[in-house]
């Protein structure tokens, strides 16, 4: 492993260690969420003795992603470290050193 | 005799008026609540490996109809949109309104419809709290369930109109039901479900006309 490719390596590590750093300091969710639970409940709610929640949009990192249907339902840790990965392959392929032609 | 059977009625009366649990508000009489906006909600509760689930519908309707002074009379049906319940996570919605869940397309609805009273509890001269049997139909099969209740009673004032005209009737509800007992499969996106799930529902009724 050369140089570049070492530069490359680290570079990736350090991305996905990141990534993971950002997704436990957001709750550590299972899944991405794009809509989360808040209580929502009154003073007159209080009087009547009832509870309302209600989900509002908010976006949540996870670790895994938790649909197809949005790019931020596909955000997530585990799709992040995949482009990372699969870039960092990339890299370090063609950043290898080419071979000289013998004679 | 018919004095004997005077004091006998009386004291028939007396002790049916004793063991009435009702509440102690200047409504009176047979009053029907209509539960119809959409602040009132119905939710489940379950458990996967991976993650807690907390399905909640705003699309509950229904009304129920009982003697102020005698819970025991109530009587009515709640029902909720299988539609609408949403999960936050859009494609979990998909697979629970699916053909191998809730199947939503042959079984729109969600119902409960009371049966009868038991346990009634005075927490408060508005307030009672009482076990609350009832047919809960869900994929199409019914089933008795008895729900714990607390049900809270407000005369109409500045502060309730604010929600609705007229008394407003605050219900909150819940109970356990096992999916295999509806034939439903406790699998969802590839996680297992709980087998048990925790249903409640916070509803506020209006007995305005």
């Amino acid at each position: 492993m050369n140089k570049n490719q070492k530069y490359v390596l680290i570079i990736g590590i350090i991305l996905i260690a990141l990534t993971l750093f950002y997704w436990y300091s957001q709750g550590a969710e299972v899944f991405t969420k794009t809509q989360v639970l808040v209580d929502k409940t009154t003073d007159l709610d209080r009087m009547l003795g009832v509870e309302n929640k209600d989900y509002v949009d908010k976006f949540v990192f996870g670790l895994l992603p938790s649909g197809m249907t949005s790019i931020m339902e596909i955000i997530s840790t585990a799709s992040i470290t995949g482009v990372v990965v699969f870039l960092s392959g990339i890299l370090i392929y063609l950043l290898r050193n080419k071979r000289k032609e013998t004679k | 005799m018919k004095k004997t059977l005077s004091i006998f009625a009386v004291i028939m009366v007396f002790t049916a008026s004793l063991f009435a649990q009702g509440f102690k508000v200047k409504g009176s009489g047979e009053q029907t609540f209509n539960f119809a906006d959409n602040k009132n909600q119905a939710t489940f509760f379950s458990t996967t490996p991976l993650e807690d689930i907390t399905g909640l519908s705003n699309d509950v309707k229904g009304s129920i109809t009982f003697n102020v002074g005698d819970l025991k009379t109530l009587k009515g049906k709640v029902i909720v949109s299988v539609a609408s319940i949403k999960t936050g996570i859009e494609m979990r919605d998909g697979h629970l309104q699916s053909a191998g869940w809730l199947n939503t397309e042959s079984y729109p609805e969600i119902s409960f419809e009371i049966k009868k009273v038991s346990d009634v509890k005075s927490a408060a001269d508005n307030k009672l709290t009482a076990k609350i049997t009832g047919n809960y139909t869900m994929h199409g099969v019914t089933k008795e369930v008895t729900a714990d209740a607390t049900l809270t009673y407000l005369d109409e004032s500045e502060q309730t109109k604010m929600r609705a005209a007229g008394d407003l009737l605050g219900v909150q509800a819940k109970f356990n039901v096992k999916l295999s007992d509806y034939g439903v499969q406790n699998k969802l996106v590839g996680q297992k479900v709980s087998e048990n799930i925790e249903v409640s529902v916070n509803i506020v009724g209006s007995n305005a006309q």
